[in-house]
């Protein structure tokens, strides 16, 4: 019940967020009106950091616990950082066309780490989907959570020197080219739809935790259930029984 | 298209997407939960597991 | 004797064993080899046949035919002892998990070395490239390059080698770990065909070394995890 209503207030407020950032603030001097996606683009590019970084706490507090729930928290993090680092590469990629002109380029650091950081996450995620035993499943997640946690300040570094000692730039820093008409309204929205969906991501993090652990649950019924229908199969009288055992 | 299209396009998939998302999970944690009680009544009714064997 | 030595002993033991197997099994590390060099030849094809562009090209070309070769040769080091079940073996052993570790990455550094070694020269031939003064940078570069491989790929092939699809498992959580290391060793290596006019080179280098040893401690951590499978 609680969480139904964190469930609305978040929706609440990202639609205020929305029709502040969309309606009431006045328009870039520089970039005009794609200007505003950047404040979905950032929220979901920090949420997206943020619950991967949670996946790889977790994966690290499986591994000295081997509390599945701690799993469980892993798993649904990386899920909701996946969505969300893809809602930050489309919002870039909105911005970048009519700012930049292109979808995409290969200088901004940031663009290019969140993409490595999208890949990261999907192979997560993959990993998981292809190991059956719960236990198996979770050391492998945790091992590759953590190696790819400890990649992500050296993709940092790497593209941040790729672009730097990269000569002749053509594409404006997207902080750099920002010149907003109303300095206090635009912290205002970024600071807003950052709250906003933050409590999106609560609420998505706490249902998606609980589906993990429900689906968690059922796979170990599933695999009781086997265990006991093989042993029912087996102490069946039958031709079968007389052979040597192997 | 112009600036105001990238924009709805931008907020569009974003909000759009997470709302989906959102739906999505309530949608399969109800039939989770379902599930899970459908099972538990089962166990209650099956007999017990043969120790036995 | 002192557990230093002991767990050195058993990692020089295991990269002897498996640099061994590898000589042995040559149609394997062979095949590898000409594997990576066919890559340079067809790279070649896609986008020659303007010899400048492949210049160019080069050193991005070099690293994307032993980031390919490497995938293949860190798989397989693991492979063998999979089908033979000797990883559950080596699992049961009371030997220090480190050590195991150790072993296989600096075996698997040895290969990825040999690898590096054989593709300069195709390089050099295939797309016009003077190494000349270069070849002690270069050289440094290679080396750097494959620790780093074969600090993450050792880990990642005894995670993914009893996995169902593991054939693609172990590139897909490669590529985007490895990118660091790509970006870095392209740079330092045009840096020094070119002379490093900007002095970039050390930075791209001294990134590298970051990049390997935090790889070499983090696999080194988690290979008993590995294992354990």
């Amino acid at each position: 019940m609680k969480t139904r209503i964190l469930g609305i207030v978040g929706l609440l407020a990202v639609i205020g967020a929305s029709v502040f950032g969309l309606f009431v603030v006045p328009a870039d001097l520089n970039q005009g009106d794609a200007q505003r996606i950047m404040y979905p683009h950032v929220a979901s590019a920090w949420l997206g950091e943020l619950s991967f970084g949670l996946t790889a706490l977790a994966g690290i507090g499986y591994l000295w616990r081997r509390d599945l729930r701690l799993d469980a928290v892993a798993h649904a993090a990386a899920e909701v950082g996946v969505l969300f680092t893809a809602f930050a590469i489309w919002g870039g990629m909105m911005w970048g066309r009519p700012v930049w002109g292109v979808f995409w380029q290969w200088e901004d650091p940031r663009l290019a780490t969140t993409a490595l950081l999208l890949a990261l996450g999907i192979g997560y995620l993959l990993l998981r989907r292809l190991t059956d035993d719960p236990a198996r499943r979770a050391t492998r997640a945790a091992v590759v959570g953590v190696i790819a946690a400890l990649d992500i300040p050296i993709i940092h570094f790497s593209v941040i020197w790729w672009r730097g000692l990269h000569q002749g730039a053509t594409f404006g820093d997207p902080a750099k080219i920002l010149h907003p008409s109303a300095p206090g309204l635009f912290v205002i929205a970024l600071m807003g739809m950052l709250s906003a969906f933050t409590i999106v991501w609560c609420y998505l993090m706490i249902r998606r935790y609980q589906l993990a652990r429900l689906d968690w649950q059922m796979e170990e019924h599933g695999r009781l259930g086997r265990i006991s229908a093989a042993r029912r199969a087996a102490s069946v009288p039958s031709p079968a029984a007389e052979e040597p055992a192997r | 298209m112009s600036d105001v299209g990238f924009v709805i396009a931008g907020y569009g998939v974003i909000l759009g997407g997470a709302a989906i998302y959102a739906a999505t999970l309530v949608r399969r944690l109800r039939a989770a939960r379902e599930a899970s009680l459908r099972i538990r009544e089962q166990a209650e009714q099956a007999p017990p597991v043969d120790r036995t064997a | 004797m002192s557990r230093f030595s002991q767990g050195a002993t058993i990692a020089l033991t295991i990269a002897r064993k498996d640099a061994l197997s590898e000589l042995r099994g040559r149609q394997a590390s062979g095949s590898t080899l000409f594997f990576a060099a066919l890559v340079l030849l067809l790279f070649g094809f896609a986008l020659g046949p303007d010899t400048r562009r492949l210049t160019d090209a080069a050193p991005g070309l070099l690293w994307l035919a032993i980031v390919f070769g490497g995938l293949l040769t860190v798989a397989r080091l693991h492979q063998l002892e999979a089908d033979d079940g000797a990883l559950e073996q080596l699992a049961l052993y009371p030997v220090d998990r480190r050590a195991i570790y150790l072993g296989k990455a600096l075996a698997g550094t040895i290969a990825m070395l040999v690898l590096g070694a054989i593709l300069l020269p195709v390089v050099a031939i295939l797309y016009a490239i003077p190494i000349g003064a270069a070849w002690l940078p270069l050289v440094i570069t290679v080396a750097l390059g494959a620790i780093g491989f074969a600090a993450v790929g050792t880990a990642y092939a005894g995670l993914t080698v009893r996995m169902r699809a593991r054939e693609v498992m172990l590139p897909l959580l490669m590529l985007p770990i490895v990118a660091p290391l790509l970006l870095s060793a392209v740079k330092a290596t045009a840096a020094a065909l070119g002379g490093d006019p900007f002095g970039e080179m050390g930075a791209w280098l001294q990134l590298l070394a970051a990049f390997d040893i935090v790889m070499l401690v983090a696999g080194a951590a988690t290979y008993g995890f590995v294992l354990e499978d």
